[in-house]
Order: C-alpha cells, then sequence, then structure tokens
C-alpha cells in the first residue's frame, strides 16, 4: 500500500513540474521591455522616420519605447537634461543620437555606470560604454557627396558647405569625408562652412548671404535634412536653380520635389526608417544577453533624378505606402 | 521487495500496464487521426480565406475596369476634352471613389492633355519610362495595371498608386488622335481588403504583381527597407497551390491564388505551429487525459487490489496464528464469496480440531483417572481386610484346607492384580485373577452360589486389559445373588464372536429394571469388595484404550438374570521377553 501511494505522489509530482514549466515559460513573452529612444530633435521627417522604424521594432519585439527629443537640434544641455531624467526612469535600454560628441559622453558613461545598456544611433558619443552604433557611415556620405559634387562642377569653382551642429559627431564626419575628397581638386575652393543648427529658416538666412556674397557659386552642400530644405527654398527663390548645384541630405517630400525641380541636384539618402528599426532590435538582443557587432552600418545611397524612380529606391525613399 | 508476488502487487501493475497500455494506443490513434484532420482543415480554412480575398480582389479589379471603361467612354464621347461636362462627370467619378489619385490624359508624346483633378504638373517626371505609360503604347488595346510604383507627376505629395492605363482616343478639333489615359489607384481599398484577414496570431496574406512587386503587405515598410523578405522566387512558380516553407526555422504553409486577369497573386502566409493550435491543444489535453487515466486507475486497482487481497492476507494472517497454535479465534469472516467460502471451511475445520483436541484432553483425563483407579485397585484393603476377617473365621473353626485355600486364592488374587503393573495381560490370566476371587468370594458367601467358567481354547492366546472380569462378577454377586434367597449360578464363558474376544458373564439373580440397566454404564459406582474398580470404569477403560466399538453390552430382566458381555479386540499375546 505504501509503495503504491509513492508511485502515486511520483506521478503527481511530475505532472505538477511539467505544468509548472509550461507555466514558466508562458510567463518569459509576457515581459515587456523598456527602451528609452532619445534622438537630437522632436520634429522632421528624418526624425519622424526614424521613431517609426523603432516603434514598428517596438510592437514587433514586445517594447515600451519612449520617446524623447529637446524642440532643437543644438539643445545639447536639454538633451543632457533627458539623458539623465531616461537614468532616473531606469528603463531597460537607452537609444541615444547625441547632439554633441563630446557633451554627451559625461553623461552616457553614467548610463553605463548605472548598468543600462547604451545604444548610438544616427551620431557617435564620445564614450567607451556605449554598446553598439546603429547608423549612416557619416564619412562615406561626406564623400560620397563630394564625389557627385566635383562631378556637377567638373573639378573647378566654389563651394559652399552648410553643416547644421558644430559638436554633433556626424556632422564633423560628413564635413570631414566632404572637405578631404575636393581637398584633391586644387581648383575647387570651399569658401564658407557655416551650422544652421537644423533651423531652416536660419538656413534660408545663410543661404541668401553666401548667393549675394559669392555670386559665381558653383555649388553648396546640405549635410542634413534641415539644412537641405533652406538652401532648397532659397535656390528656388532666388531664381539660380541649376546654376548653383546643390547636393542635399535625406529625403524629406519638400526636397524631392527640390531634386523633381531640378534646385537640388542629387541627395544622399540615409536609412532612417531601418536606423530605428534596428537600434530598436539590437537593444533588444542586448538585453536578452547576447552579443552584437560594434557598428551597424544601415547604408547610404546617392539619389538623383535617373535613379529616383527605380523601384528599389522608390522603397527606400518612400517606406511609407499609405 | 518480496511482495513483488503479492497478489495487490500483481493486480496494480497488470491493471496499470494494461491501462497504460491501451489508453497509449488509443490516444496516439486518435491524436494522429485528430491532428491530420485538423491539419486538413486547417489547409482548406487557409486556401478558403485566400479564395476569398482572391475573389474580393477580381471583383476590386472588375469594378476599376469598368471604371476606367466609363471615363474612356466619357471622354471618347465628349466633343472637346476641355468641355466642363465632361470634367464635371469624371470629378464626381473622383468624389465617389477614395481609391482614386488621378485620371489623367497624355498624349503618345507624354505631354499632358488634361487631368482630374487639375494639379499642375511637375518637372522631370519620366512618365514616357513609366511602365504603365509604355505599355500602354506598346499594347494599345490592353487594360494594363502597373507595378507599385510613386506617383510622381503632379504637384501633390508623393503616393504610391497602381496605374491604369491604355490607349484612348479623343477629339481634338476635327482630328481624333490617340492618347493615354491613366488612372491611378492607391491601396485603400486593397488594404482593407487584406487588413483582416489573419491566421492565427502572425499569419498573414500579402499580394504581389505578377513580377513580384509587392502590393500589399502588412510589413511593407520593413520589405521596402530590406528588413523583412518573402520567399517570391517560389511563390512566383506557383499560379495557384500551396507549399511549405521551413527556411528561417519556422515551418510556414504558403497558399496561393492568382487574380485573374491581372495576374496578380494572393498569397496566404500561416504558421504552421499557429493553425495548429488544435494540434498542442490535443497534446496537452491527451497528457493530462493519461495523466488523470493512469491517477484513476492506479486508484481503482489499489482498491479492487485491495479488496481483494486484504481478504487473503487475513486468512492468510489467521491461518499463520492457527499454525503458531491460536486456534481459539475464529476467522473473521469478510470480503469476497471465494474467500469467504474459505473462511469458513476453515474455521469449521478450527472448530473440529478444537472439539478433537477437547476431546482428547477429556479422554487423556478419563483415562488417567481410571489408570489410577485400576493403581489403586491393585491393592484394595477393604476387600483384603474382608477377606482376611473370613480367614480368620476359618482359622477359628479350624478349617485348615479352606483357609489355606483362601490364602493362596488372595495371594493368587494380587498378584495377578499388581501384575508388574502391566494394563494388558493374557486372557488366561485374567481369567486366573476372577477364578481366584470367585473362590474366596464363594469361601466367604458360604456357598451361595455356584459357578462355571468355560473357556475356549482359541482364546488363550490373546490379551485382555487386566481387572475387567472382576468388577462385573462382584456386580453378579452384590446386586445379583447375594439378596436371593435360593442358590445362584455364575457362568462365565470366554470365546471369539465375530472377530472379537468377547468374555460373557451371566447371573441368574434378580436382574435389573431397565431404568437401572440405562443408567448402569453412566452410574459412578465404586465396588467397595474387590477390586474397587466400579463397572463404568471398566467400559470406560475398554473404550478408552479399543475405542467406541468395544465395551460392555448388559442384558437383563428382573427375576431372571443379568448378562454382561464384554468385547474387546482380538489382540494376540506378545511373544515372552519383550
Amino acid at each position: 500500500m505504501r509503495r503504491m501511494n509513492l508511485v502515486l505522489l511520483l506521478i503527481l509530482t511530475l505532472g505538477f513540474s511539467m505544468s509548472s514549466c509550461s507555466v514558466q515559460t508562458g510567463m518569459m513573452s509576457i515581459h515587456t521591455r523598456e527602451i528609452d529612444l532619445i534622438v537630437k530633435m522632436n520634429q522632421g521627417d528624418y526624425w519622424n522616420t526614424l521613431k517609426m522604424g523603432a516603434e514598428v521594432a517596438a510592437k514587433e519585439f514586445n517594447v515600451k519605447l519612449n520617446f524623447l527629443a529637446s524642440d532643437h537640434e543644438d539643445d545639447i544641455t536639454g538633451q543632457i537634461e533627458l539623458v539623465n531624467q531616461s537614468i532616473h526612469n531606469r528603463p531597460d535600454a537607452i537609444i541615444l543620437a547625441a547632439s554633441d560628441y563630446m557633451g554627451l559622453a559625461q553623461v552616457t558613461d553614467r548610463v553605463a555606470y548605472d548598468n543600462i545598456p547604451v545604444i548610438s544611433i544616427d551620431s557617435e558619443v564620445g564614450s567607451a560604454r556605449v554598446k553598439t552604433y546603429v547608423g549612416t557611415n557619416n564619412y562615406e556620405a561626406g564623400q560620397l557627396a563630394a564625389e557627385r559634387m566635383v562631378q556637377l562642377i567638373e573639378g573647378k569653382g566654389q563651394i559652399a558647405v552648410m553643416n547644421f551642429v558644430q559638436a554633433a559627431r556626424n556632422a564633423n564626419q560628413r564635413e570631414e569625408g566632404f572637405l578631404d575628397y575636393v581637398a584633391r581638386y586644387p581648383d575647387i575652393k570651399v569658401v564658407d562652412i557655416q551650422y544652421s543648427q537644423s533651423n531652416q529658416r536660419y538656413a534660408e538666412e545663410l543661404t541668401r548671404s553666401w548667393l549675394v556674397q559669392y555670386p559665381n557659386l558653383a555649388g553648396i552642400v546640405a549635410l542634413n535634412a534641415e539644412s537641405s530644405i533652406g538652401v532648397g527654398r532659397e535656390v528656388q527663390r532666388s531664381g539660380k536653380g541649376g546654376k548653383v548645384n546643390v547636393i542635399a541630405f535625406d529625403s524629406p517630400p519638400e526636397t524631392m520635389e527640390f531634386l523633381q525641380e531640378g534646385i537640388v541636384q542629387a541627395l544622399v539618402l540615409q536609412n532612417p526608417f531601418n536606423n530605428g528599426y534596428l537600434a530598436v532590435q539590437y537593444a533588444v538582443e542586448i538585453i536578452e544577453g547576447h552579443k552584437v557587432p560594434d557598428r551597424i552600418d544601415t547604408g547610404i545611397k546617392l539619389i538623383d533624378l535617373d535613379n529616383m524612380l527605380w523601384p528599389e529606391n522608390q522603397k527606400l525613399l518612400f517606406p511609407f505606402v499609405k | 521487495m518480496k511482495n513483488f508476488k503479492s497478489i495487490q502487487f500483481i493486480i496494480t501493475t497488470s491493471f496499470i500496464l494494461i491501462t497504460v497500455a491501451s489508453v497509449f494506443i488509443v490516444s496516439f490513434m486518435l491524436y494522429n487521426k485528430f491532428s491530420s484532420t485538423a491539419e486538413k482543415n486547417a489547409d482548406l480554412n487557409i486556401q478558403q480565406v485566400v479564395e476569398q480575398v482572391n475573389y474580393n480582389l477580381e471583383i476590386y479589379v472588375k469594378n476599376m475596369t469598368s471604371i476606367f471603361e466609363v471615363a474612356q467612354d466619357l471622354i471618347h464621347k465628349s466633343p472637346t476634352v476641355s468641355n466642363p461636362i465632361l470634367v464635371e462627370q469624371l470629378k464626381s467619378i473622383m468624389k465617389t471613389r477614395e481609391d482614386l489619385i488621378s485620371i489623367a490624359l497624355f498624349t503618345k508624346q507624354g505631354d499632358l492633355v488634361f487631368n482630374i483633378p487639375e494639379l499642375p504638373m511637375r518637372k522631370n517626371t519620366r512618365l514616357e519610362r513609366q511602365s504603365w505609360f509604355e505599355s500602354a503604347v506598346e499594347r494599345p488595346d490592353t487594360l494594363s495595371f502597373s507595378p507599385p510604383h510613386i506617383q510622381n507627376l503632379f504637384k501633390n505629395s508623393y503616393k504610391w498608386a497602381v496605374s491604369i492605363s491604355r490607349q484612348a482616343a479623343y477629339r481634338e478639333g476635327a482630328s481624333f488622335p490617340e492618347g493615354v489615359l491613366v488612372v491611378d489607384m492607391n491601396f485603400k481599398t486593397i488594404d482593407e481588403l487584406s487588413k483582416q484577414v489573419v491566421f492565427g496570431k502572425k499569419g498573414y496574406i500579402y499580394i504581389i504583381d505578377s513580377f513580384g512587386n509587392i502590393v500589399y503587405h502588412p510589413q511593407q515598410q520593413l520589405i521596402h527597407a530590406g528588413l523583412k523578405y518573402e520567399d517570391l522566387e517560389r511563390v512566383l512558380t506557383y499560379s495557384f497551390g500551396s507549399f511549405q516553407d521551413d527556411s528561417n526555422g519556422e515551418s510556414k504553409l504558403i497558399t496561393i491564388k492568382t487574380v485573374d486577369p491581372i495576374g496578380w497573386k494572393v498569397v496566404g502566409v500561416a504558421y504552421k505551429d499557429e493553425i495548429l493550435t488544435t494540434k498542442t491543444e490535443l497534446n496537452t489535453f491527451i497528457f493530462w487525459f493519461l495523466v488523470i487515466i493512469i491517477l484513476f486507475v492506479l486508484l481503482l486497482s489499489i482498491v479492487v487490489s485491495a479488496r481483494i487481497s486484504l481478504p487473503i492476507q487475513n486468512l492468510a494472517k489467521s491461518v499463520k496464528s492457527v499454525g503458531e497454535g491460536d486456534f481459539k479465534v475464529p476467522i473473521t469472516r469478510n470480503g469476497i464469496y471465494e474467500v469467504d467460502q474459505l473462511s469458513s471451511r476453515f474455521n469449521m475445520m478450527l472448530r473440529q480440531i478444537r472439539q478433537l483436541m477437547d476431546q482428547i484432553i477429556v479422554e487423556q483425563e478419563a483415562k488417567r483417572k481410571s489408570e489410577l483407579d485400576v493403581l489403586q485397585a491393585q491393592i484394595n484393603p477393604h476387600f483384603l481386610y474382608n477377606t482376611l476377617n473370613s480367614v480368620i473365621r476359618l482359622a477359628e473353626r479350624g478349617e485348615t484346607e479352606e483357609v489355606v485355600t483362601a490364602i493362596t486364592s488372595l495371594s493368587r488374587f494380587f498378584r495377578i492384580s499388581l501384575s508388574k503393573g502391566k494394563n494388558i495381560i493374557s486372557v488366561e490370566e485374567e481369567i486366573e485373577h476372577v477364578r481366584h476371587y470367585l473362590i474366596i468370594q464363594k469361601i466367604r458367601y458360604k456357598r451361595k452360589f455356584q459357578y462355571v467358567i468355560d473357556i475356549e481354547d482359541e482364546v488363550l492366546e490373546y490379551v485382555t486389559m487386566k481387572l475387567i472380569l472382576q468388577p462385573l462378577v462382584e456386580n453378579a454377586i452384590v446386586h445379583g445373588i447375594e439378596m436371593m434367597p435360593e442358590e445362584g449360578m455364575i457362568r462365565i464363558y470366554v470365546g471369539i464372536v465375530d472377530d472379537k474376544l468377547m468374555f460373557q458373564i451371566s447371573d441368574n439373580g434378580l436382574g435389573m429394571s431397565p431404568q437401572v440397566l440405562q443408567r448402569i454404564l453412566t452410574r459412578d459406582s465404586k465396588s467397595e469388595d474387590g477390586s474397587g474398580v466400579g463397572v463404568k470404569n471398566v467400559h470406560q477403560r475398554i473404550q478408552l484404550y479399543f475405542g467406541h466399538a468395544y465395551g460392555l453390552q448388559f442384558e437383563s430382566e428382573l427375576e431372571e438374570g443379568t448378562t454382561v458381555r464384554i468385547w474387546l479386540p482380538l489382540v494376540r499375546q506378545a511373544k515372552e521377553g519383550e
């Protein structure tokens, strides 16, 4: 009799342990992770597309995503404050597009010190504690822009560079790439480098003064979306479209229009949707303890009138069907 | 672990084994049957859904075609393309359809004739190189549906569109040139048709055109961004049907249907693990079913085997205690019929044993007692005293001869009484013993009686129990002859009758009434004069030694006399020296 009870007990425990196993595995998938996405600015097509990419990934990987950004891209203290707040909220990971390479370095170290994994997106930050960087190879992007500019102006003439934020890593790298490339052409002269602070108005003003100051200006390169729109608007207004070659960055509809109207000759297309998506995807992998590559290059493309309607480019230029 | 052979263990294990095996087999068969049916049903279900979407899409394509034809017809009939009535009609068509972006007519050179809504053209549209324009020019009579593309013609937001195009004639003054009519539609309706379709949580459908361009996909952005892929190459080889896709580590069921006539394909993607939830549900069900059945059978078999084996165990325990010598406690009767029967028979047996044992004890006691009596009788002081008194009287009277006879007989009498403590003596000795007794008694009773002893020669080789004749002779003298007025007669005969040794003592005395006769063998009388052994004692002794087949037998009649027969077995005399 006692032996029978033992067998009974054994079967019961077996059954229960099996059922409890299945309960435990069930619990795992319910768990929601929280990720803070801190970018440079809370407006603009580039950031919106990036945010949408992040949101798609968040939905797919069961992540609660907090999108944080200041009103202006040059608001470095504001961004530092956002990171501090984020540390206070203790998310599972922070994705940061640093407005200032060195300015955000200290606070990024603090994030890592608090055992919150940090992922760099779009522009790097001066901290060795960052787990990975997801974004464009900005130096190459600058070179790509320069290469086309050199072709357009046939290797000679005056060029102005419309950069955006002086201390931002991606801005510096693009500028560096661009300048390094054109430096090989002695007949090309970079007459001025200005910073629009990612403000379209300010970019327009700067362009206006360039057009006045350098009547023979052969080309302008605008190194981000906001700068590009400002430059495009001013060139169109001045009626110098086609005479002043413009290389733009990113593909908001307005820039696309400039491209079709012949104001902008080419644009460097980044992949903000992928940046956002992949940053969240890799953040989840880091949280789960997987190893991820140090850099994830989401690629760049030079778009002009000839290739803008290629099916694969259409898909990149207009990722949203609706 | 010796209990492995116990009934309980055997029943329980065989019960469980049989049940589990049969339940396993049945569940396995049921599982296979159910899961294949479930799979079939799921496949069928997906096919039906895909067919439904396909059907809806065909209707939608037909609708769009008829809209295009209406527009073409209106343009064809209109006197001029700038006719306000035509514009009004086309605008009203546009208004009723949310899925229309624009209607536009181009010359075959790619110049705009008119467009609705009336938006300015963009520069650098390169429309002559766009597929909808090319196919309209190349195949003038075929209505073509373009792959999804960005509509870049008019100054409006950039929109994804499918362009429906064909050559169309329009009036221009007197001439009747051919142009290219294009109707752009967005994906609103197609999205709505496809969006609700889900298979499980992850399954979905997508739509591609005949070249593999994605028309609709729930994750179109990810596909466009190159973050997700569909295995379009394989899908494009099918016009309808389904296949299983095991790439990416997940088993998917891909179902394909082609939309007539434009060659788009509706592709259903269902994840096997999800559509076969019935299978996993079945799995868990069968698992718990098994667990419950096993538990149930376990309990049942424990109960059943306990019910069977417990009475047997009790029986075994009782038998064991009986084996250890405890005959008193009867087995408690319970449980099943067979064991009950067994217990009852066993109890009966036990009772008999107990009775026999009691009997043995009683008999042993009686034997001891009678032996003690005989032992006492061997030297009966009363008899000695009486006899010696008689001898004294004889001596006083000077009857020397009589005295000698009496003393001699007394001596002989006692010698045989003692006979070295033996119980069994020869018939001859017993006769000798009673003869001496009779001699003494005859002297004592002054020849009040005569006696005859008649012995068959053949009996002499047999033995008898000692001191059996004397008490009966004493009885005959005291009760039969003493009170008689005339002379009595005692006859003793010894012979073999019916293979038994028979002593017969008959007297012609007073006899006994039947009542006395009845009690004679039970009455506890004790002879005063002689062996001191009663009639009852004789009877008991014989029966104790030789069994109930032997003993005393009385026949008596008042005033006629009494005959007593002693029956003994024939036992030969042992050889001397034994």
